[in-house]
């Protein structure tokens, strides 16, 4: 995989006072922050603190009340083709006729000119070349129904890498698949992380966060802490986001003291 | 022959409105199974009922407009635009509907499309001084009857339809396939949505002519699914669904003209067969293959039951008599199981009976281990002795791996079931460089300790320690261990389960006595 250069200086993402609501409460309420380019950033929080619309705004398909989203230093819809979204695995239609090497093609299709009769040369390239990063070449032409939970969502992985985006946003992609495809699955996250990109990962487990990620987001409608693990997964404050289930994070001290080693 | 020119050719020689009929019929199919393919795979069926309904109050409207301004009778190009915008208005008010309320999409295109087709109806009555047209003709549709002017809107709708097909195919995949992906590419998905809705209004509008409003949805619709049933790609689907529509039309016309029944209903059952062939023929997953898959697969029980008996047998080879002998199935089931497990490794036919291969006796091991473990478990929770062995029989194959493994552990990995016979050590798992935990080690397996949880063990062990596991004491509760001091420890469940070894090579290790 290529390294990509970025600009010296300009965070990947930057995040200003950015306030979103879709009723009389905000979903999001004054978050800023700014993730530099090459990190690996778990977001988490309860359900329905908010997570998918940071996502969303970050993808520019929301118009924030208040504050702005900037990618490299330029507003959302100006960064369309720096950013890609791999989808929670629940949200597609395993039936659909289409095969793994023509869902990665969609990657593509942003930049595969209207009038164009398919796909270019080039374009052929990146899908191949994407689908050995995520080692998937041998399934290109199994119907994305007829795969494990892993493999889909490694089509999904490939798909966002064909894009070519600097900038890749995961909605949970852990969710609902064994110990092995987690593993498997990381070392994707981290390859693609090595190859100078940016991940944003919308995560559930905060068992596992502390190892998974650099840096975390914590988010219930406000910005509860960013930072490294360490910082992040402190009791009190999970317990302040979690509202009181404390029982369930009295292993975590275990996890902190154990990445110390 | 003279058969054959009846059938096929003298239909079509009666003055050739047949093969007009056909003609048509055939161009508004490979339209509308086109379309169709994108309505089922964005389940959206109900909506060309909708559509097809809705356009009678347009065609009424388009109707008496030319007639009370321009005083022309039937002006057709009024019709049809009068039809497509009561589509659109529909689609619309649908839409409306379920945003503005709670009411979800399905309820709200009830709402919506008997509503204006009563107010079609209605208007229809009203002026019916005026509209000199058949309305059951359109309600029921005759392809028999197309003119030359209806000729030619359909050949223009076909070839809009493959015109934006074509122009648009990847953006209606994609929009059809994943509309966020779809809109951070730049992909509009509701402007593709609009654009799709239209091409149902002019489909819908070609075809109610040739089946009826009440059968359009079966000709938008049922090659489609059919088609949906086969393919593996969009493309594919598409072709296959136009094709499909294509032959219904053409065996519907037919049937029609044998049967002397209408051909709207001939083209529209011509389809639904043509749609339940290829559901129970489909090569893999129609119910014909799937029943085929399921009467030649082999079944499981039987397979471990002749495990067990091949193990617990002593002779040398097994012979067929006392494996019929042993377990229950019909010598036919029983002949094709062999074969099977002949044909799976597990087992080798010898001339003088079977013989259990190494895979074999690792699955029959595995076996005689969940059967022991079950034996235990089952005399833990209180069954009386002498029914242990029969429901343990049964529930060994209950197997899987987890399963067992959670039983060995709520019973504290015990080394012996009830009648004294030894269970099997967790072979699966103790595999030499695997990391286990320390309660499934046996005598004298030897492990690296490679982790430590938590902190009562620190000072008894240590990180890389080299641990000799000892017989168990105190009734199989208490683990012993040598450490490399040479001194013993001594542990409950809990604790040996709170460290990971990663075991030893037995081969080059462990002394043999």
């Amino acid at each position: 995989m290529i390294a990509r250069p970025t600009r010296s200086g300009v965070p990947a993402v930057q995040v200003d006072h950015l306030t979103v609501s879709y009723g009389p409460t905000p979903a999001l309420l004054d978050i800023s922050f700014q993730i530099e380019a090459g990190q690996l950033v778990g977001v988490i929080g309860p359900n329905g603190s908010g997570k998918s619309t940071l996502i969303k705004a970050i993808l520019g398909f929301l118009k924030p009340d208040l504050g702005e989203v900037r990618l490299f230093g330029a507003p959302t819809d100006k960064a369309r083709r720096r950013v890609a979204y791999v989808p929670q695995r629940g949200a597609v239609d395993w039936d659909f006729p289409v095969t793994v090497e023509q869902v990665v093609m969609m990657g593509r299709y942003g930049q595969i000119p209207f009038w164009a009769w398919g796909p270019s040369r080039e374009d052929r390239q990146h899908v191949d070349d994407a689908l050995v990063t995520v080692r998937m070449e041998k399934f290109r032409r199994r119907q994305i129904g007829q795969l494990s939970g892993g493999q889909q969502q490694r089509v999904f992985m490939a798909r966002a890498l064909a894009q070519g985006a600097d900038i890749l946003l995961l909605d949970e992609p852990f969710a609902g698949v064994d110990a092995a495809t987690e593993r498997a699955l990381l070392e994707v996250l981290d390859s693609t992380k090595q190859a100078g990109r940016t991940l944003i990962v919308v995560h559930h487990d905060l068992a596992t966060a502390a190892e998974y990620f650099d840096s975390l987001l914590l988010i219930k409608q406000r910005l509860f802490a960013f930072g490294s693990p360490q910082q992040v997964l402190q009791p009190e404050l999970l317990s302040e986001v979690y509202e009181g289930s404390l029982k369930a994070f009295e292993h975590l001290r275990d996890v902190s003291t154990g990445g110390d080693k | 022959m003279n058969f054959l020119y009846d059938v096929f050719v003298e239909p079509l020689a009666s003055g050739g409105y047949l093969f007009r009929a056909m003609f048509a019929g055939s161009l508004v199919a490979i339209a509308s199974s086109m379309i169709g393919c994108f309505i089922v795979l964005r389940r959206m069926a109900f909506l060309g009922d909708a559509i097809s309904h809705s356009m009678l109050a347009g065609v009424v409207g388009g109707y008496l407009l030319m007639k009370l301004i321009a005083g022309e009778e039937a002006h057709f190009g009024a019709m049809i635009i009068g039809a497509l915008l009561a589509g659109f208005v529909t689609v619309l008010l649908i839409g409306f509907v379920s945003r503005a309320s709670r009411i979800k999409d399905d309820t709200a295109i009830g709402i919506m499309y008997t509503g204006i087709f009563a107010f079609g109806g209605a208007m229809a009555s009203v002026f019916s001084s005026e509209i000199h047209v058949d309305l059951m003709h359109m309600v029921m549709g005759d392809v028999l009857v197309v003119d030359a002017e209806r000729l030619w809107m359909m050949g223009a709708v076909t070839a809009i339809i493959l015109f934006v097909v074509i122009l648009f195919y990847r953006q209606l995949q994609l929009t059809s396939f994943d509309p966020i992906m779809a809109a951070s590419v730049g992909v509009s998905a509701p402007l593709i949505g609009y654009l799709l809705t239209a091409c149902t209004s002019l489909v819908v509008v070609s075809a109610v002519s040739i089946v009826g409003i009440i059968q359009v949805v079966g000709l938008l619709i049922t090659p489609a699914a059919a088609a949906y049933l086969l393919c593996n790609r969009l493309s594919s689907m598409l072709v296959l669904s136009a094709a499909l529509g294509v032959s219904s039309v053409v065996l519907g016309v037919y049937t029609s003209a044998w049967l002397n029944i209408g051909a709207g209903s001939s083209i529209v059952m011509a389809g639904t067969l043509q749609f339940m062939a290829i559901l129970i023929l489909a090569p893999h997953n129609g119910l014909l293959a799937g029943t085929l898959r399921r009467w030649s697969q082999v079944p499981q029980h039987i397979v471990e039951d002749v495990l067990g008996c091949l193990r617990r047998d002593e002779t040398h080879a097994t012979r067929f008599e006392t494996i019929r002998a042993h377990v229950q199935a019909t010598p036919a089931v029983l002949r094709r199981v062999l074969r099977r497990m002949v044909a799976m490794s597990l087992l080798n036919q010898t001339p003088h009976g079977f013989i259990l291969t190494e895979s074999g006796n690792h699955e029959a091991r595995r076996l005689m281990r969940a059967h022991r473990i079950w034996e235990t478990y089952l005399q833990r929770v209180g069954m009386p002795e002498d029914s242990l062995h029969d429901r343990a029989h049964l529930l060994e194959h209950l197997n899987d791996e987890a399963t067992v493994d959670y039983l060995d552990d709520r019973l504290g990995h015990p080394t012996r079931d009830p009648h004294g016979q030894e269970i099997p050590e967790d072979f699966i798992d103790l595999i030499p460089g695997a990391e286990v935990k320390a309660s499934l080690l046996r005598d004298r397996h030897r492990g690296v300790v490679t982790a430590i949880i938590g902190s009562h063990l620190h000072d008894q062990v240590a990180l890389g320690d080299v641990i000799v596991a000892g017989p168990r004491e105190m009734d199989d509760t208490i683990w012993t261990f040598r450490l490399p001091s040479g001194e013993e420890l001594h542990l409950d469940h809990d604790s040996a389960d709170q460290l990971t070894v990663r075991l030893a090579d037995p081969n080059s290790e462990r002394q043999v006595d």
